[in-house]
């Protein structure tokens, strides 16, 4: 069996079967070698790249309904009392909030992003396939803006 | 519409329960957030929580066959329904609901939201092998519960 940087078929195969027919979808670390070895025997993955794509294009049409639009509120709501009670935070999340440099009062600014200004930041996506507005959401608390989370559960 | 909920909801397939579990995995973040340390992104971390809150609630129901699963709250075709439907795609959604919890969980978080496997391993706390097998898996019994309505059949 044809290899490709250490790469087989028989893992291509696998890839296209757990992640599908795209290789963006694919594990970063295999990705180069098992997209060389695609483009090398194109016939050897032909039929199952053909069923995967079809269900990516079914999975694409799957859609989950607006939550209602209080939610924000009540989750940003509840932050401000919660963080106040610690010191450092509120400056902590006031910078994050404002990188350049622009401090209100962390009341303010969260009474802001629930009335839907949050869409006038420009925030770093935090990963292949988050939607703009997940990246706003989480980048409006200062998380996933480059430091991370210990786990908790 | 952060990640939370939109995990939550294709867990629970209600909009009420996922609103809960959203709120509650954020009053939690808020908690947490003095023990804030450099181990996880925080959207990892979230849907972490969330897809334990929602496995909680989910042990408190009682089983049901898939016949039996209750119609979606939103009757209203949204826009990636409507095309669905016209392909002749109905029921994407439920049949991704009626996938075990485990492989539901993967294929949510790895193909409907894009995480790496690396993080969505890590949000449900298995290996990156066995995540892989849940999704191949999900996809299998997606194709078959699908069959001639996918484009490549």
């Amino acid at each position: 069996m044809m290899t490709v940087n250490g790469m087989t078929q028989e893992r291509v195969l696998e890839l296209i079967a757990a992640y599908g027919a795209e290789p963006m979808g694919w594990p970063e670390d295999e990705r180069d070698a098992a997209r060389a070895l695609l483009e090398a025997e194109p016939e050897a993955f032909a039929a199952a790249l053909s069923d995967a794509e079809a269900l990516d294009q079914a999975l694409g049409l799957e859609a989950v309904p607006e939550p209602s639009a209080i939610l924000a509120e009540t989750v940003l709501a509840a932050a401000p009392d919660a963080l106040r009670t610690r010191s450092g935070l509120i400056d902590r999340l006031s910078s994050l909030l404002f990188p350049q440099g622009i401090r209100w009062p962390a009341g303010a600014a969260l009474a802001s992003l629930a009335m839907g200004l949050i869409g006038g930041y420009a925030y770093a996506s935090t990963g292949i396939g988050y939607d703009q507005a997940d990246s706003a959401y989480y980048a409006a608390f200062g998380l996933d803006s480059g430091e991370d989370w210990v786990s908790l559960e | 519409m952060p990640i939370v909920f939109r995990v939550a909801y294709r867990m629970l397939q209600d909009r009420a329960e996922a609103e809960d579990v959203t709120q509650e995995t954020f009053l939690r973040a808020w908690k947490h957030l003095p023990n804030w340390q450099p181990k996880a992104k925080f959207s990892t971390w979230a849907c972490t929580v969330a897809l334990n809150l929602c496995r909680d609630r989910l042990r408190k129901k009682k089983p049901v066959l898939m016949d039996e699963l209750p119609e979606r709250v939103d009757t209203a075709l949204r826009p990636e329904e409507a095309l669905a439907s016209q392909q002749g795609l109905e029921g994407i959604a439920e049949k991704i609901a009626a996938l075990p919890e485990r492989q539901r969980e993967a294929l949510t978080l790895c193909a409907l939201e894009g995480m790496s496997n690396i993080e969505a391993a890590a949000a449900m706390d298995v290996g990156v092998r066995a995540l892989e097998s849940l999704l191949a898996r999900a996809r299998r019994s997606l194709r078959a519960s699908l069959g001639a309505q996918l484009a490549g059949d």
